[in-house]
């Protein structure tokens, strides 16, 4: 499986093209390109911190928020019903080759 | 990255002691920020560094693999030209000549050192806790030494009701082992947390089967070539074929006591992470800092304090500003509920229970002279982000609005209080 090319929008607006690894996740991908995102619970759906926002016809296509995921979520800065997840539980997909990645706001 | 000049500085080398969660943060962070010298990355393990909280939780499932998460994977230390060492202690640090002299004899300069040593299970001092079958569980090898023993109806007995202990219980019992737990205070996580979510957790291991003594003060572990029983002070005895002890942590400092840096029950450290030799800066579960919260000197055995204290190491390495670190927080999963905790709660706090723990999902606030010290999440983390977010802030808090659970725990917040 070929990497997938993402672009993705800091909290600045600036944009950085990254390869995203098939054995990554969506969060390891950004981390490990050293964009600021702490994942402080190593991809637990507990810490939130790696909250992005995708497009819609993206997000369309990813499986279901667990219930976990979905009340970190709603409570998170900015939260979009239909564009929100946490990165940690975004697994690598063909489908989302070309995305545009927003991080989201902090807190 | 600002196109800038980059320091001559930024191309020395920094080796760090220790590839936990700290260790390999502060190799992340100095290459995020541009540092450009060597980076040596000593493991007192071989393998590539891993995560330990799923050591107690997701390892010990049957049926798992005997894989913990990677902290990264492999290419990413290639990729970022940090060079691991695995599998050496360091022997000494050789201060005046800036150098650390590992178990091999081989000798490695520094412009900068970290020391992320971390700590390791406090070890029982009674007789008998030297027998072979009493286990401690810290490193991936103690998991999967635990694992292989955990078998159904082996007789387990557990010393300490805390995270691990309770843990541990849990994968047991999923395991069909037969179970109890022996805890000198009188309910379980007593440390950290209070007494409605310590009822709650007891009442679930209780309908899995765990069996409880509290005030038990164990006076020695008995048997012949093996651990075979536990015997407390009140003279009884507790047949076992396994006994663990998760009765805390103790931080591995010796490496820096040796070499002559103030320690105390950790290695004492300034809010940049700097020991008490300059060149010298420590990180992660070794540390003893002034908390930035309430001023006390303390330890903060977790990630989220790895993490920060990583970060500020970076920064100040590199001359940079260190980002707003998170309040701390805290998660066990036992028999798959959730507990997670942010903020440090002290003893005397008032707390305020949100919600009905009947429910099996509910939250207590903790709030200090009115202001929110933390909050523990039970079964749910609807909470959780608000709670960080509103302890971050001292925010006062109205307590009959906080005992609501049907108004979010942001609406019982009284106005920004500064």
């Amino acid at each position: 499986m070929s990497n997938n090319k993402v672009t993705v929008v800091d909290r600045e607006g600036a944009t950085h093209d990254l390869e995203w690894e098939p054995d990554q996740t969506l969060m390891e991908a950004l981390r490990d390109n050293d964009l600021p995102v702490l994942a402080s619970c190593g991809g637990t759906a507990s810490c939130a911190t790696c909250h992005v926002f995708l497009e819609k016809d993206v997000f369309e296509n990813l499986s279901e928020r667990s219930e976990d995921e979905l009340e970190l979520l709603v409570e998170a800065e900015g939260y979009q019903e239909f564009g929100s997840r946490l990165s940690c539980q975004v697994d690598f997909s063909q489908n989302l080759d070309g995305a545009t990645v927003t991080l989201a706001p902090e807190g | 990255m600002p196109e800038q000049q980059i320091p001559n500085e930024h191309q020395q080398p920094v080796v760090i002691i220790g590839a936990g969660h700290s260790g390999v943060a502060v190799a992340a962070g100095l290459r995020t920020r541009g540092w450009r010298g060597r980076i040596l990355l000593l493991d007192a393990e071989k393998e590539t560094p891993y995560e330990r909280p799923p050591l107690s939780k997701e390892l010990l499932k049957a049926g798992a693999p005997d894989e913990s998460t990677l902290l990264r994977k492999e290419k990413f230390f290639l990729d970022k030209g940090i060079e691991r060492l695995g599998g050496l202690s360091v022997e000494s640090i050789d201060r005046s000549g800036k150098a650390v002299i590992l178990s091999d004899g081989s000798r490695h300069a520094y412009h900068r050192l970290v020391i992320a040593t971390g700590s390791r299970a406090r070890a029982l001092t009674v007789p008998g806790a030297d027998l072979p079958g009493v286990l401690a569980l810290r490193t991936k090898d103690d998991a999967l030494e635990l694992k292989r023993v955990l078998v159904a109806d082996a007789r387990v007995a557990i010393i300490g009701a805390g995270y691990i202990g309770l843990e541990v219980a849990a994968a047991a019992a999923a395991r069909g082992c037969q179970v109890t737990v022996l805890e000198f205070q009188d309910r379980v996580m007593s440390r950290v947390t209070s007494a409605p979510v310590s009822c709650f957790f007891e009442n679930i291991h209780r309908e899995k089967g765990v069996r409880f003594v509290f005030g038990a003060a164990v006076t020695a572990i008995e048997g012949v070539g093996r651990a075979e029983q536990v015997q407390t002070a009140d003279g009884a005895r507790f047949p076992a074929d396994v006994v663990l002890a998760g009765i805390g942590v103790v931080p591995n400092q010796e490496i820096a006591e040796a070499a002559g840096l103030n320690c105390k029950d950790g290695i004492l450290v300034d809010d940049h992470g700097r020991t008490s030799e300059p060149e010298i800066y420590a990180a992660g579960d070794v540390t003893r800092f002034t908390s930035r919260i309430d001023g006390q000197s303390q330890r903060l055995e977790c990630i989220q304090n790895a993490m920060a204290q990583a970060d500020s190491v970076a920064a100040h390495i590199t001359g940079q500003t260190p980002s707003e670190p998170e309040i701390p927080w805290f998660r066990t999963v036992q028999h798959g509920v959730r507990l997670q905790t942010a903020g440090v709660r002290h003893p005397d706090d008032d707390i305020i229970v949100r919600g009905t723990p009947a429910d099996g999902k509910f939250s207590v606030v903790y709030l200090r002279k009115g202001r929110l010290s933390a909050v523990d999440t039970v079964g749910g983390l609807s909470d959780f982000r608000p709670a960080k977010k509103l302890i971050a802030q001292a925010a006062a808090i109205d307590p009959a609005l906080a005992a609501d659970p049907s108004i979010p725990l942001t609406g019982a917040a009284l106005q920004p209080s500064y």
